[in-house]
């Protein structure tokens, strides 16, 4: 693929979509675009050392390199992609084209080439991702509005609610609920049959809550400081297991009883 | 009393039983039901003691018709009584679970009247949750030793986890402090639960749409250091129990004083300093053999070892200062150094400090690479324990004396007794 292009080397910019990505790659191959570095229209920032080439995002193509992906290398290292490219770190994109890269020259066997760092990084940032994710799973806590919307705030590393969005649609299947992820300022919204990302002001309000939301907090934080035993108190095992940096968002935290 | 204090009365009385995972069991949501389980099981906070809650850990009642000496509930403890409508439970249960407090329900119960009474309390509040409420997700509950095996059946229709506690690990301790308990008396119903997990293994594949029989499998609790059994017998129980009776979890519970026993060995009342944040230092020790306890059951269950490898003697403990594997392969040392280009998987798991994850990693990256120890660094390999024990090309990590008595005081854990405590020159002057 890609031999008798002339190869430009050149700053890459894409939507910051998954599927603007997946154009890069498609770019590489196909137009002989060689990212000298990989951004976001979002982040970028105009400089004179830069040449940048901007990658318009294209469907047909994203689904042609993710269909490659799959049936080349793995579905295993098609879905490590995917979470790789939720870590929020900069240098994300271009540790994944080199993975995929090398992805398309060996195989499935990629995961094995661990001396290189770019694989381990991919490793590293797609495992990050997946922790938090499944994490969440258990840490998120939703508070029932008035309008019998369940709502929910989390502050992740990094843009973990497309997992979360797909853990609680299947979950709380006929029950409204809105994730709101105040880190990056988004949110994604399910009415009870499908779900939909959105951006959220910083400076949105929280909503009302619903009349027995106090009552059953309570219930939840007496139960939570019951069930320790005294005995076995081990501050730091418990810091280990829940960082302090999720318990911000848990009631059974906020409420002293 | 209010349903708060009902709720900590009830919650008081469940939470020595240390069982609350969620896992074992992978079902998806359905259109007019609530909720769904993984099987990898999902915590959804931490206890202050770091133990994981998954469960709404609770009991119907605790007004207890029996007299264990080492449980909280017994008849003869002073502690406050309370019960809940199955009706309560399942309206709890629901509301936390739609907060996502909770992945789903662990329920027990003091044994009212007699078991096969308590047992149809236990299956109604089920029987309402599974069924009104429509809840789809996870449910844990105990079993009462002695009941109907008719009950048994219909609990476990309803469960995804079923669990007998045998707490005391020998049948002497067992007559002495759980005169209403007995041996034959809990391993029947857990036998029971195992034929019934068989046959309905093939009722599934026969009939999809047959009811599921406790699809997450069994598991039971061991008090630890109430009794005089040394850690040796219960390693070899537990042992038997995943053999013969295919639990899918032993849980090791280090034995709380509840206050007020009278034929218990005097264990020191434990005591949080919170100056310090150090348990008293005469607790320490029974946690950490706990802690070891659990080691040594995950070589049973994940590393391919069986009790007879780990002790010698019937009577033999596990040592505080030093983890199983460690121990095991300081005794064995014959069997070192493994070299990790070319060991098999199961060789590779036997290195104290490869687990599962490090060991598939070096199975996988020594496909296109020779591995030195610079690359196993870089994999996230944890080398403080096993570069005592591998080679790689041949070569060893560093001038290593490779005599049992060297490496065991380099590998010797210091605190191994703590966080909670450290001797003193003082503490060895006293005894």
């Amino acid at each position: 693929m890609g031999d008798k292009l002339t190869k430009r080397e050149v700053d890459v910019l894409f939507d910051g979509t998954f599927e603007g990505f997946l154009c890069v790659v498609y770019s590489f191959y196909y137009e002989g675009i060689v990212p000298l570095s990989i951004q976001t229209t979002d982040e970028y920032q105009p400089s004179i050392t830069l040449t940048e080439y901007f990658i318009v995002t294209d469907n047909d193509r994203a689904r042609k390199v993710e269909k490659a992906i799959v049936k080349k290398i793995s579905q295993d290292i098609a879905r490590r992609v995917a979470y790789a490219f939720l870590a929020d770190a900069a240098d994300r994109y271009m540790n994944m084209l080199y993975y995929i890269i090398l992805g398309f020259k060996v195989g499935h066997m990629v995961d094995s080439h661990m001396q290189y760092d770019f694989v381990l990084r991919v490793h590293k940032l797609a495992r990050e991702v997946g922790r938090e994710g499944h994490k969440l799973t258990g840490f998120c806590r939703f508070a029932e509005t008035a309008q019998g919307i369940y709502y929910c705030a989390i502050t992740p590393v990094h843009y973990v609610l497309s997992i979360l969005a797909e853990h609680f649609a299947d979950r709380m299947i006929d029950q409204s609920w809105i994730i709101h992820d105040k880190r990056h300022n988004k949110a994604v919204v399910y009415n009870g049959h499908e779900y939909t990302f959105v951006e959220v002001s910083p400076d949105s309000k929280p909503p009302v809550m619903a009349g027995n939301e106090a009552f059953i907090q309570n219930l939840w934080a007496t139960y939570f400081n019951t069930l320790a035993i005294e005995a076995r108190k081990n501050p730091k095992l418990h810091r280990q297991m829940l960082p302090m940096r999720y318990r911000g968002n848990m009631v059974e935290f906020s409420k002293h009883i | 009393m209010d349903f708060q204090e009902r709720l900590k009365t009830l919650t008081e009385g469940a939470k020595y039983d240390v069982a609350c995972t969620s896992s074992g069991v992978t079902r998806k949501g359905k259109r007019g039901m609530v909720g769904s389980a993984e099987a990898c099981g999902i915590c959804h906070s931490f206890t202050a003691d770091g133990r994981c809650i998954s469960l709404l850990k609770t009991l119907i009642n605790n007004y207890c018709e029996y007299d264990c000496q080492y449980c909280v509930n017994r008849r003869s403890s002073d502690i406050p009584r309370a019960s809940m409508q199955p009706h309560e439970v399942a309206d709890l249960t629901m509301q936390f679970y739609r907060r996502n407090y909770i992945e789903g329900l662990f329920l027990s119960s003091a044994v009212i009247k007699n078991p096969d009474y308590t047992m149809e309390m236990l299956i109604k509040t089920l029987a309402l949750l599974r069924g009104e409420y429509r809840f789809n997700g996870y449910i844990h509950v105990k079993a009462i030793p002695g009941s109907d095996e008719k009950l048994i059946q219909k609990l476990g229709q309803l469960a995804d986890r079923m669990s007998i506690n045998i707490e005391l690990p020998s049948e002497r301790s067992l007559t002495h402090l759980a005169p209403d308990k007995s041996k034959p008396a809990i391993l029947a119903p857990m036998n029971y639960v195992k034929n019934g997990i068989i046959q309905n293994k093939e009722e599934l594949k026969k009939f999809r749409n047959a009811a599921e029989f406790v699809p997450a499998g069994q598991s039971t609790q061991l008090i630890v250091g109430a009794t005089p059994e040394a850690d040796s017998r219960i390693v070899h129980l537990a042992q038997g129990l995943y053999k013969n009776y295919s639990l899918r979890r032993v849980f090791y519970s280090a034995y709380i004083p509840v206050g007020n026993e009278t034929m218990l060995p005097a264990v020191p009342m434990p005591t949080f300093d919170t100056g310090t944040g150090l348990i008293h230092k005469e607790y320490g020790p029974l946690l950490m053999r706990e802690h070891r306890l659990y080691q040594a059951d995950f070589l049973l269950r994940f590393y391919g070892f069986t009790a007879g490898e780990m002790f010698k003697t019937e009577e033999e403990n596990l040592s505080l200062h030093i983890d199983p594997k460690c121990h095991w392969a300081l005794r064995n040392l014959e069997k070192f150094p493994v070299e990790v280009n070319t060991a098999d998987y199961m060789t590779l798991l036997r290195v104290p400090g490869i687990g599962q994850i490090s060991a598939e990693r070096i199975v996988k990256a020594r496909r296109v690479n020779k591995l030195n120890f610079e690359n196993l660094k870089k994999m996230g390999i944890v080398l403080k324990r096993a570069r005592y024990f591998i080679t790689c090309n041949g070569k060893m990590a560093e001038k290593i004396n490779f005599q049992p008595e060297s490496i065991e005081l380099r590998l010797t854990d210091n605190n191994a007794v703590g966080p909670y405590s450290q001797l003193t020159l003082s503490d060895v002057a006293i005894a």
